[in-house]
């Protein structure tokens, strides 16, 4: 009988056994809705508050308002000028105020005599939600420095472009959708969690399940190499692999349906064509998941110990790429070549929209492909030794 | 016809067959008998190809399990020491399960099948799941899949351990059946009873070693004693774990 047949009668086996074990289809089916409901209830959290800055806009705490009535009209043109706290440090440092604007009673004083006037702002730089209100105060001030500087110099008769060799613009490209791509950085992470996931039952029942259930040895007593059975259980673990992957991508692709642009203001990139693409980058990753998976699980002393290491070693190859996607780093190309992480990148520039070629796809795919081979290799080597029935 | 020469085993420190050398012929149920911890299993693992020796060699019909694992398995029917059923397929999709591994496929292999569940009795729980059956309904399934290709050697390791009065008389009439068809039949047992009822030939094995061997009427005249009982305990040396 040739391997091809074998295997492929191994793998029928195990696939209609595992569709009928309700915790793997279960988790098959329940799993990839994970991701993309956190991700719908992230992007609706971020628009939400986003819309809520866009509408009312910044307010300024301004204390000693009486002081500089000119220059708080000049802020009120930008901003909500409010009245500061009783004490703007403390304020500060709890939380309550983003920024406070402190005007000193001489400030109208040195004004008028030409002296720099004293002006205070009190800030957080370690909070990032203050950035905002920080970065709107100091423009402000800014603004008001140089229009009234510039009028002094027109009083004494010299132009303010003398002063000025720089002509400085501020670009701001962040968009809605920009800000979303921190939350788009999880995307390659549940697709790397569903493809181990979906396939992990599997891997653990046809390995460490059939010892504990002393139905390997009567199948080892059978004129099969033993290679084909490692090819029929890892070519099956592939299957509830990729059946969790193409569910995590169809859901993915839901949604922008949940959150039309017209209701949050930007819209989600995640389209049909893109995920079909992922789709591709994916399936070198089901197969080197489930060689990994059927690998481990083979070695494991109980069921339970396969469940947990392979628990563990399903967040290995996820961590490294949602921690890139956070620090928002490109990485360098030759990372592109590491199995899981390479995939994560190129899925994380194709959710940037950024160009991602053949090439770069076929590399990470390849040593993907390449290393999957090299774990098989050692799974048949470590069944014919005796694993994992005996470890001689 | 299967021939073991001179099989060593160890596992770590503990040397579980210590040079085991015995025949077993066509047509004849050879039993091989020792208390817990003899070795039998180990033996028998090494037979049916799960376990390598670390000397001497096993030959099923002239082949090699050593160095020529499938073709000597392939000539092998097995019920091994692990029994284990799959949860999930019927009593009838192990026995095709196994019987598509041995080769076989379409009417043949389906026609060969319902053989086997008329044969062992399994009419009522063949397209049940294997979930829940009785150790007898397990043994049959797992005895059905070890002949669905109409093996010419048969090893089973303790096949009526754990089985009631019925279900060890129905194992006992399928190994004189085996026998009548001319096959080579290998069990092990601890139990006398069923070594003396069942044998032609006993291999009696103590510590990994060979104690004595051939008809039960030879071992009486080896030992000198007149009950077969007796006989086993002289060889052995010691009544501990038989029964």
């Amino acid at each position: 009988m040739s391997w091809v047949r074998a295997s492929s009668v191994v793998f029928l086996k195990e696939v209609h056994e595992g569709f009928r074990d309700r915790r793997s289809v279960l988790t098959a089916l329940f799993f990839p809705a994970l991701g993309p409901a956190l991700l719908v209830v992230l992007i609706s959290i971020v628009s939400q508050t986003s819309r809520e800055v866009d509408e009312k806009g910044v307010s300024i705490p301004v204390a000693g308002s009486q002081n500089a009535p000119n220059l708080v009209a000049f802020l009120s043109q930008g901003a909500r000028v409010v009245p500061a706290p009783d004490d703007p440090e403390e304020a500060v440092r709890r939380g309550d105020a983003d920024v406070v604007v402190v005007i000193p009673p001489d400030f109208g004083e040195r004004l008028r005599s030409g002296r720099p006037a004293p002006i205070r702002l009190v800030v957080d730089e370690s909070r990032d939600q203050a950035r905002p209100a920080m970065r709107a105060a100091e423009r402000l001030l800014g603004a008001w420095a140089h229009q009234t500087g510039a009028q002094r110099l027109m009083l004494r008769g010299v132009h303010p472009a003398v002063v000025e060799p720089l002509a400085l613009e501020h670009v701001d490209i962040s968009t809605p959708a920009s800000r979303l791509a921190s939350l788009l950085a999880t995307v390659p992470f549940f697709i790397v969690m569903a493809i181990f996931t979906g396939g992990m039952a599997i891997a653990i029942d046809t390995t460490a399940g059939e010892r504990e259930r002393q139905s390997l040895e009567p199948l080892f007593t059978l004129p099969v190499p033993r290679g084909v059975l490692v090819i029929g259980k890892v070519a099956a673990t592939c299957v509830f692999g990729v059946v969790t992957l193409v569910e995590t991508l169809l859901l993915f692709g839901l949604v922008p349906v949940a959150l039309p642009a017209s209701r949050i203001g930007f819209s989600v990139k995640l389209d049909p064509w893109m995920l079909a693409r992922t789709v591709g980058l994916g399936l070198p990753m089901v197969l080197l998941a489930s060689a990994l998976m059927v690998l481990v699980a083979a070695r494991a002393r109980t069921f339970r110990s396969a469940q947990t290491t392979l628990s563990i070693l399903t967040l290995l190859p996820a961590l490294p790429g949602i921690v890139l996607g956070l620090l928002r780093a490109r990485p360098a190309d030759a990372l592109l070549a590491v199995p899981f992480l390479g995939q994560q990148v190129l899925v994380m520039r194709m959710l940037r929209d950024e160009p991602v070629d053949f090439i770069q796809a076929t590399v990470a795919g390849g040593a993907t492909m390449a290393l999957a081979g090299l774990v098989i290799a050692i799974a048949v080597r470590s069944f014919e030794r005796g694993r994992p029935l005996f470890d001689e | 016809m299967i021939v073991l020469e001179g099989i060593e085993k160890s596992f770590g420190e503990v040397r579980a067959v210590a040079g085991v050398s015995f025949q077993v012929p066509d047509g004849r149920i050879t039993g091989l008998l020792g208390p817990n911890g003899a070795g039998k299993t180990t033996a028998l693992r090494i037979v049916y190809g799960v376990l390598r020796a670390d000397a001497g060699r096993a030959l099923v019909d002239g082949l090699d399990l050593g160095a020529n694992r499938l073709e000597a398995q392939r000539r092998l029917g097995v019920l091994p020491h692990a029994q284990g059923l799959y949860a999930r397929l019927t009593a009838r999709e192990h026995v095709l399960y196994f019987g598509e591994l041995q080769g076989l496929s379409g009417d043949r292999l389906a026609r060969r099948t319902d053989e086997l569940v008329r044969r062992l009795g399994m009419e009522d729980f063949a397209d049940r799941r294997a979930d829940g059956f009785s150790q007898g309904q397990r043994v049959k399934v797992a005895l059905a899949r070890a002949l669905v290709h109409d093996p010419p050697n048969v090893v089973l390791d303790e096949p009526t351990n754990g089985l009631d009065v019925a279900a060890t008389r129905q194992v006992r009439s399928l190994l004189h059946e085996l026998r009548e068809q001319g096959r080579c039949v290998l069990f092990s047992s601890h139990v006398m009873q069923e070594v003396s009822a069942l044998c032609d030939r006993v291999v009696v094995i103590a510590r990994g070693r060979v104690v004595a061997e051939g008809t039960p009427d030879d071992l009486r005249r080896q030992t000198g004693r007149e009950h077969l009982e007796d006989a086993f305990v002289a060889a052995i040396g010691s009544e501990e774990g038989l029964s």
